[in-house]
């Protein structure tokens, strides 16, 4: 069953309107939308600590550059 | 419905009328070689009754100047459909639909100009599957088995070949994670396997990366690599699968034969086919075109992708001059720049294009480091910069990827000395979590009494190709929201009677 169909369904119990209920729709799909674009942004940020974070601690200079331009490169 | 006889009834310098129902691919040959392929309902419209029209694609119009065999058939059946001598255009010379390289080239099911595996011998195309396996051992290396996938798997387990109309090899996987976050951090980690054995890489999504592999003739070829993962019982797989599977349908591997070597395929590759096709996937389709419903859209859309917004655009329009120097001015901005360095420092120079502007600071004698969605713009800057023997640095940066925004930004922070950074009309090219990143790499860039230039169109009224504008105070919160005292925000409309949107000038520094 789409989404639309158990929209349809809901609609005389909610008490709406069909454009309120599209409305309703519209921002439930944005919702879900932004916490779907976590996802790549979650793994971004896990992928960047984990590939520079080891050469930065280190505080050896010539290592945290090799690791920044490696990283770079493979972007 | 039952497929009647089908006809052409007129060829001519806009298109083709034909007739017949039932649909069906049909192929268009010049001089004896596919060219372009459609369907005879799904890409025509009616005219007049019992009339399709079609039009010549816009990316075909343009070799359409001179003489041809030009030949019509039905692609599964072979069905001569037309076959005459045919003229376009005013010259009197033979029609040649082939590339800048002098390849041949034609239509994929894009309706995309590109030398397809029917234009190319077995020499050309050795150095693809020598690349394909190269990269199956890369990702083999990091502990996942990819397999041959999309028309490459098509082409493989119908014909043993590589499907004529196809431009482009796929590789794909099936993850063991069922978490999206997940495969977006296997996939960066496998880009890297295969960037180490030196292949140059490109990403298209969170889960999506192409290989560029030079073929025999120098044409670069693309080798995707797509990620899959099963959630559920359901597969997607990036860009166009969701389709209740079985992980046993896909592994343990098996293998397949594609222009006479060993490649692995999906344990049952009829399941992976119809799951990529539909149940017609035996089917030969020149003119294939994908499905895909709405709610695996907006599900692989809003897992994967937003990484790579509008950069295909800006890749296109920067083709044609690529190699050139750019002439001109130095802009407004790049003088404020010079004169606020007066005496040496740093530029980074976000949204650098061809780099005009940066090749002038540099030859002003300062050091510059030239940011660019598309790098590749500013080719002959950079070759220019290193004959001279000036302090430039032409790299990437991509506003829709985190992980370069906070490399590049982490690289900046080291620079010594006085900093400045133009942004002229980089603001306006992107979305706004690119301008938030731009704001994030400025403030990164620029900590401890860095100055950002930066011109915007505000609009109303037209802006350039690609620009769209944003208002001024927008631009301004979101770097006061990343820590910039603002110094200086500035409107200058439109000349009376212009049609042209407003501009605006920011001057924002980080204490």
């Amino acid at each position: 069953m789409g989404l639309k169909d158990a929209a349809g369904r809901l609609k005389p119990k909610l008490g709406l309107g069909d454009d309120a209920l599209a409305r309703r729709v519209e921002a439930l799909e944005a919702d879900v939308l932004e916490l779907r674009r976590h996802n790549v942004r979650l793994a971004e940020i896990a992928d960047v600590v984990q590939e520079l974070l080891v050469p930065l601690a280190s505080r050896d200079q010539a290592r945290i550059d090799e690791a920044i331009e490696k990283f770079s490169k493979s972007l | 419905m039952v497929a009647t006889r089908a006809g052409v009834r007129r060829v001519d310098d806009d298109g083709l009328a034909l007739w017949g129902f039932g649909d069906r691919a049909v192929d268009v040959l010049f001089d004896g070689r596919r060219v372009w392929s459609f369907w005879l309902e799904r890409d025509t419209r009616t005219t007049l009754p019992g009339v399709r029209s079609i039009e010549w694609p816009s990316a075909l119009r343009k070799f359409l100047d001179g003489k041809t065999r030009l030949t019509v058939t039905e692609h599964v059946s072979g069905r001569v459909l037309y076959d005459q001598e045919r003229a376009f255009g005013t010259a009197d010379t033979r029609i040649e639909i082939v590339g800048r390289s002098g390849a041949p080239i034609s239509l994929d099911k894009s309706n995309r100009i590109s030398p397809t595996f029917d234009t190319r011998s077995r020499a050309d195309v050795l150095p693809l599957l020598t690349a394909i396996s190269t990269v199956l051992d890369a990702i083999a290396s990091a502990g996942i088995d990819a397999f041959l996938a999309y028309g490459t798997l098509l082409g493989a387990i119908r014909e043993q070949k590589f499907l004529g109309h196809d431009s482009d090899a796929d590789l794909a996987y099936v993850s063991a994670h069922s978490h999206p976050a997940d495969v977006v951090r296997e996939s960066f980690r496998l880009q890297r396997a295969v960037q180490e054995r030196g292949f140059h890489t490109y990403r298209y999504s969170g889960a999506a990366f192409r290989i560029d592999v030079k073929e025999g003739d120098g044409v670069v070829r693309g080798l995707d690599v797509f990620a899959g993962f099963i959630d559920d019982g359901v597969l997607y797989v990036m860009g166009e699968i969701a389709a209740d599977f079985r992980r046993d349908w896909v592994y343990p591997v098996r293998t397949c034969t594609l222009e006479g070597q060993s490649f692995p395929a999906p344990a049952v590759p009829e399941r992976w086919l119809e799951a990529s096709y539909g149940p017609s996937w035996a089917v030969p389709d020149p003119a294939f075109q994908f499905t895909t419903s709405d709610r695996t859209v907006r599900q692989l859309s809003g897992w994967f992708r937003g990484t790579s917004t509008n950069r295909a655009a800006w890749e296109r329009a920067y083709s044609g001059a690529r190699g050139r120097l750019p002439t001109g001015k130095p802009s407004p901005l790049a003088r404020k720049a010079a004169s606020y360095l007066s005496s040496g420092g740093t530029v980074i120079d976000l949204g650098a294009g061809r780099g005009a502007d940066s090749l002038w600071l540099a030859r002003q004698g300062l050091s510059v480091r030239a940011y660019d969605y598309v790098p590749s713009a500013a080719q002959a800057v950079q070759q220019t910069a290193i004959d001279e023997d000036l302090d430039l640095d032409v790299r990437m940066l991509n506003l829709n990827e985190w992980r370069t925004v906070l490399a590049e930004g982490a690289r900046m922070a080291r620079v010594d000395g006085p900093r400045v950074m133009i942004a002229r009309h980089t603001a306006d090219a992107t979305n706004r979590f690119g301008r938030q990143a731009l704001a994030r790499f400025a403030s990164m860039s620029l900590r401890g009494g860095g100055r950002l230039f930066l011109d915007v169109w505000t609009g109303p009224g037209r802006t350039p190709d690609r620009l769209k504008p944003v208002p001024i105070d927008e631009v301004a919160r979101e770097l006061s929201a990343q820590g910039a005292r603002i110094l200086v925000t500035r409107e200058r409309p439109a000349r009376a009677g212009s049609q042209r949107s407003s501009r605006g000038r920011l001057v924002a520094q980080w204490d």
